[in-house]
């Protein structure tokens, strides 16, 4: 009896230790210096917008008359809009718009990404070749103009522009996660986890997702500069979030009416928008070139 | 005089994992006319030393020594005198013909290119290119010079290669490896292209081969290679009847024709090269000298072998 | 060839077929939104509430009872005609409009087109070239920024340099070349840095070929081996790049276009969003979407042409 079981062990019927996720070049990330200093740079400007009511003197929203348009002092470090409010104030209140808004768009966007690509590669078949197809035509046109579309269909609203731009992003990930399902399916330990009678959503849920899930998830990080761009675009042209909401897009849309007077309203939201973005563009240079060392990327701080 | 003149030879690359030597004190000299063969396995610095000497290498490559051509040090001349001298006096023939043609240029313009920069006009450079092509034995040359390398056979990439490096009569060619991965047939003609080469009186030739039965044939002269360093050389034939390093005996053996026994071992690593002889733990007649002393090369004559036991 | 060729015309047009689609259900999700819409548009004035039988006539008048599938069928089988309805607030056709701003989008495009490749090629070498040294690294915190600055600051930044402060060119509007040069600069920047980024990496892989070592043993120029030798491999990749990015330009640079008050597609759907003008909004839809995948249809077609190597099954 034990012979029979030892050589049933041999062939690979029993399941064996659950494999675990490869850390190594995740771990690689933390030491890469390029990487933990834009992370630390990041991680500053989010403390800093989350704890903006303890920082700024000024209401973000508290319209002063008096006081509008005026160059950067002492006492408005940046100067204030045309209708008196505080830039500085706002310029951090924005950047946790910014940052609340980009990841609800990457969470929502993940997540019906990892379900319909998870659902494609796992199940295969038919619901595969339609949602294939599906995923291929939400990535050859241009998103932007889709999302346009949709907010002018659905109304401007911070929540209609995460559906818009969810939408927009998803299908990159849906194929990622397709490839990946499809890959880790094949391996041994799920063919003998289904030959011990393990049910579909177990084997889905304990031994694919896990496995699939990494490569995906960095992917949605990098992509958060390009989120937190679409999204200020948008607000920029009126689409989106409404003005009284401080929003760095927004905030240069209505800066752009007083360029003569009041030229910092368009430099300093401009300013914040793009060392935002130059940091997540490092950090997604800096990750590739970890993940993936063959590609030959131009993050600064690494060559 | 010697028409090249290669003395105290290192070549290193800077890489991640550290500074690897890839050639180390390399020295010799190939007359007029005469045929030296470079031999060793894979990794044995062979090839490096052929790209070296027309400063083909990456730019990672630290190359130092000197190397002679008539009176010019080809090492540390000026880009642009160099440049005369490639293709028209030195040329090169690579070891893998299928990535050394540019896979989106036409096989004629890659052989009438190097008329062109002569001065020639385009279109008499065409000619000389399907002249050059007929001369290869390519058939129909007027066809085959618009196609593209990926519609070629191997055998006639290999051919076309040689031909581009023969075009401009070079005093010396340098022929790296050119029977590389050819299947047996192709090797032969190959085999018989070089020999008709080798017949040109005036033409040098520095043959790059791990193929000991091409380099036999065709060379006045061998050189054994090893772990980066000259082991052996001497006159073709009596090195290859009378062998006296151990490891040239080892290479010999391993020849089909010669029993197919294989050398034990591997070579060193050139990240890490042992203190003593760096052939000391894979040879048989393993002394305690050889662990502590690395082995000076010994002139006797026409010979020269680097090893503690002769 | 023609199989193929087949098989990418069917998958472009349920592409567009699907695009047109779903922007259509979307544009009608709020039932009787629509006649509403148009009434406003029409007979009444500021904050006057329409009445029902003003909605009932205008719905009946543009078929909005039935179905929505049915309307867009009959949207559909008109499309297929060249008719792409008629625009609310405009009240001209949409082909019309269509064709009257297109072209103003194609001369930005090119313009932009051409800058982006005539500063992002030869900059991309240079910087190959000179690898690790100061040029290179400049170029690339150059190319960095550019990468990561949104489109419309750069604009807002243009105009505040050279409209508002040096009065050399107009703020904005359509004319002669003055007025393309700030919109032109703006939109090309981020193509710019992309095709230097990957013309940068393409060298650098391509010089590291035995074909280049090979070429350079033939005793070529440098230039020469750049140009001819390297250039066109290292070309390859970005063709795909490129394509996008023209496509995204004809496709109407929505956000450059409003900001320059640029008389092309893209201002055109923002205006149509704005007002919720359906029938505009789905031309300019279409339109972009088609540009835009039939851009990519030819890049792919190209890639036949520059590399021998392809061919299509």
């Amino acid at each position: 009896m034990v012979k029979i079981m030892k050589s049933a062990n041999y062939f690979g019927w029993h399941p064996g230790p659950f494999p675990q996720i490869n850390w190594a070049p995740y771990h690689k990330i933390l030491t890469n210096r390029t990487v933990t200093v834009c992370l630390m740079i990041l991680g500053v400007m989010v403390m800093l917008s989350f704890l903006a009511p303890l920082i700024t003197p000024y209401d973000p929203n508290a319209i002063d008359l008096k006081s509008s348009l005026q160059s950067p002092s002492v006492d408005h470090p940046l100067g204030t809009d045309h209708l008196g409010r505080d830039v500085l104030s706002r310029l951090l209140y924005g950047a946790k718009t910014s940052f609340l808004i980009s990841l609800s768009v990457v969470v929502f966007a993940l997540s019906l990404g990892i379900i319909l690509g998870g659902a494609a590669g796992y199940f295969g078949g038919l619901a595969d070749e339609i949602l294939s197809r599906v995923i291929d035509i939400f990535l050859s046109f241009p998103g932007i103009i889709f999302a346009l579309a949709l907010i002018g269909a659905l109304g401007s609203s911070v929540l209609n522009l995460i559906i818009a731009l969810g939408l927009v992003h998803w299908a990159s990930y849906a194929r990622l996660m397709r490839g990946q399902v499809l890959s880790v399916k094949n391996n041994d330990y799920v063919s003998s986890a289904r030959v011990i009678g393990a049910s579909d959503r177990r084997i889905l849920i304990k031994h694919i997702l896990p496995n699939a899930l990494a490569p995906v998830i960095v992917l949605a990080t990098l992509d958060m500069g390009h989120v937190i761009l679409s999204a200020a675009a948008l607000s920029f042209l009126g689409l989106g979030i409404p003005p009284s909401v401080p929003e760095w897009g927004s905030m240069l849309n209505a800066g752009k009416e007083f360029m003569r007077t009041a030229p910092y309203l368009t430099i300093f939201p401009g300013l914040a928008l793009t060392i935002t973005v130059v940091l997540f563009s490092l950090l997604g240079d800096g990750f590739r070139e970890i993940l993936d060392p063959e590609s030959e990327v131009m993050g600064l701080g690494a060559a | 005089m010697a028409l090249l003149e290669v003395s105290h030879l290192d070549v290193g690359f800077n890489t991640q994992l550290g500074s690897v030597q890839a050639v180390n004190d390399v020295s010799f000299q190939i007359k007029k006319g005469e045929t030296l063969g470079l031999i060793g396995e894979s990794g044995s610095g062979k090839s490096v030393i052929g790209m070296s000497l027309l400063r083909l290498l990456p730019m990672n490559a630290c190359v130092k020594g000197e190397a002679f051509f008539e009176g010019k040090d080809l090492l540390t001349m000026k880009e642009k005198d160099l440049q005369k001298i490639r293709g028209e006096r030195i040329s090169f023939i690579p070891q893998n013909p299928t990535a050394s043609l540019n896979p989106l240029l036409k096989n004629g313009l890659q052989v009438s290119e190097v008329f062109e920069r002569k001065g020639h006009s385009k279109e008499n450079s065409w000619k000389s290119a399907l002249k050059v092509m007929e001369r290869l034995m390519i058939r129909d040359p007027g066809l085959s010079a618009k196609k593209y390398p990926h519609q070629l056979s191997g055998g006639m990439r290999q051919r076309l290669v040689a031909g581009i490096a023969l075009s401009l009569q070079p005093e010396l060619v340098i022929a790296d490896e050119p029977t590389k991965g050819l299947d047996s047939l192709t090797r032969g003609k190959t085999i018989e292209f070089f020999k008709h080469l080798e017949g040109d009186e005036d033409r040098a030739m520095l043959l790059i081969t791990h193929d000991l039965d091409l380099a036999y044939e065709i060379c006045d002269r061998l050189a054994v290679l090893y772990a980066g360093e000259i082991v052996e050389m001497g006159p073709a034939g009596e090195l290859m009847d009378l062998p006296s390093h151990p490891y040239t005996r080892g290479l010999i053996k391993s020849l089909p024709k010669n029993g197919l026994i294989p050398l034990e071992g591997r070579s060193p690593s050139l990240l890490e090269l042992p203190g003593g002889c760096y052939f000391g733990e894979r040879c048989c007649h393993h002394k305690k000298e050889c662990s502590c002393k690395h082995p000076q090369l010994k002139n006797s004559g026409a010979w020269q072998t680097r090893c503690h036991l002769n | 060839m023609f199989h193929y060729l087949l098989k990418r015309l069917a998958f472009m047009g349920l592409t567009i077929l699907a695009v047109s689609g779903l922007t259509f259900f979307l544009m009608n999700i709020i039932p009787g939104g629509t006649a509403e819409l148009i009434l406003k548009h029409t007979v009444l004035e500021l904050e006057e509430i329409p009445t029902s039988e003003q909605i009932a006539e205008i719905s009946s008048q543009y078929n909005l009872h039935d179905p929505l599938y049915i309307q867009f069928g009959r949207w559909l089988a008109d499309a297929l005609h060249g008719d792409l309805g008629s625009s609310y607030i405009l009240k001209k056709p949409v082909t019309y409009l269509l064709l009257l701003r297109l072209p103003a989008t194609i001369y930005l495009a090119l313009a932009s087109m051409t800058i982006a490749i005539a500063l992002g090629v030869p900059l991309g070498v240079i910087c190959a070239v000179k690898e690790n040294k100061f040029t290179d690294y400049l170029l690339r915190i150059v190319t960095l920024v550019g990468v990561s600055m949104p489109g419309f600051w750069l604009a807002l930044l243009l105009i505040l340099l050279f409209s508002v402060t040096l009065k050399l060119v107009p703020v904005a509007g359509y004319g002669g070349i003055k007025y393309l040069i700030l919109p032109a600069i703006a939109l090309s920047m981020h193509t710019m840095a992309v095709t230097l980024r990957m013309v940068r990496t393409g060298m650098l892989e391509v010089m590291n070929q035995p074909y280049i070592a090979f070429a350079t043993s033939k005793g070529l120029p440098p230039r020469y081996i750049i140009i001819k030798h390297a250039l066109k491999n290292a070309l390859l990749p970005t063709l795909t790049v490129l394509g996008l990015s023209l496509g995204y330009m004809l496709g109407g640079a929505v956000v450059i276009e409003t900001i320059f008050a640029w008389p092309g597609v893209g201002s055109l759907l923002v205006d149509a969003i704005t007002a919720r003008d359906i029938p505009l909004v789905q031309g300019c839809v279409l339109t972009i979407v088609g540009i835009f995948v039939t851009i990519n249809l030819f890049v792919d077609l190209i890639y036949t042409y520059v590399d021998p190597r392809i061919r299509y099954g």
